[in-house]
């Protein structure tokens, strides 16, 4: 059985290489042949279009995006329960549906009192 | 097995030179990437180790979730604040000791202990298995849990809705 584990990741190690080498390759590979190069300095400030950025990006933030992550954090912390559970509902069956509904259902109580609370709005 | 041997050796230096980069580097916000990398190897390592599921645990909430948190703390500071770091020799001594120290010990525990070596056939199937013994076995500590998820979520709302009607 041992080999399976192996074989599968060989091929997951396969894609994972794919995915690295095809992007850098379609950069700084075929891209450089294929594309026209005549850079002016217009074209090079960061925003062709736009604002010129000023000051430090090291500012400090309101504080509503850390509410964003960490609701983000819990309910990822769910995925973490519901991936086990995905795996092996076949074995399980109805009542871990039951399981699942009543733990759900405890996060959505929250979800709606972080929404009573007005804290998913932005103001 | 070559190949085992170079994807230790990759996740095993993605590690460590996170973990190194993480304490050197003097931006918070370069430190969180560095631990970000620390994170995917240590990912990398338990893929290695067939613990699929501590790996996507890794992965998920480390590497996901932990680094975010850390960004978003870091841009709720203010920033501007690193400056020379202070030369502090018996600081550094005592640090470097205190390092080899633990270092020796580890290594003590693990010549020590006698592992055992009879092949297991854990890595196939792990996340079923922990499926299967999560939701029948331990229902109530399951449950619990989103209890616990729910009174951190209401907790961390109460926090940072009061900080945030300061201002």
């Amino acid at each position: 059985m041992d080999y399976i584990y192996s074989n599968s990741y060989t091929v997951i190690t396969i894609f994972l290489l794919l995915g690295i080498i095809l992007p850098l390759a379609t950069v700084w590979g075929v891209g450089l042949i294929l594309r026209p190069k005549n850079p002016a300095p217009e074209k090079l400030t960061t925003y062709e279009s736009g604002l010129e950025p000023t000051g430090d990006a090291m500012v400090q933030f309101n504080v509503r995006y850390y509410i964003f992550a960490l609701l983000f954090v819990v309910f990822d912390v769910e995925t973490v329960f519901l991936y086990p559970w995905a795996v092996a509902f076949d074995e399980l069956g109805l009542f871990s549906l039951i399981e699942m509904s009543i733990f759900i259902f405890m996060l959505v109580v929250g979800l709606v009192y972080a929404w009573k609370k007005k804290v998913l709005r932005w103001e | 097995m070559t190949g085992q041997y170079l994807a230790f050796f990759i996740f095993a230096l993605m590690a460590i030179t996170g973990g190194v980069f993480m304490i050197n580097l003097s931006r918070v916000i370069h430190m969180v990437l560095s631990i970000g990398l620390s994170f995917f190897g240590v990912a990398g390592l338990f893929i290695m180790l067939q613990a699929e599921f501590l790996a996507f645990v890794q992965v998920l909430i480390y590497a996901g979730a932990i680094t975010i948190m850390m960004a978003m703390g870091t841009m709720m500071t203010q920033g501007g604040d690193e400056g020379e770091k202070p030369k502090r020799r018996l600081h550094n001594v005592l640090s470097f000791l205190s390092a080899v120290l633990v270092g020796a010990f580890l290594l003590y525990g693990i010549y020590t202990t006698s592992w055992p070596t009879e092949p297991t056939d854990l890595g196939a199937n792990n996340i079923k298995e922990i499926g299967v013994t999560l939701f029948s076995n331990f229902v109530i500590p399951f449950e619990l849990a989103s209890i616990l998820l729910l009174v951190a979520l209401v907790g961390a709302i109460v926090l940072a809705k009061r900080d945030g009607e300061k201002d």
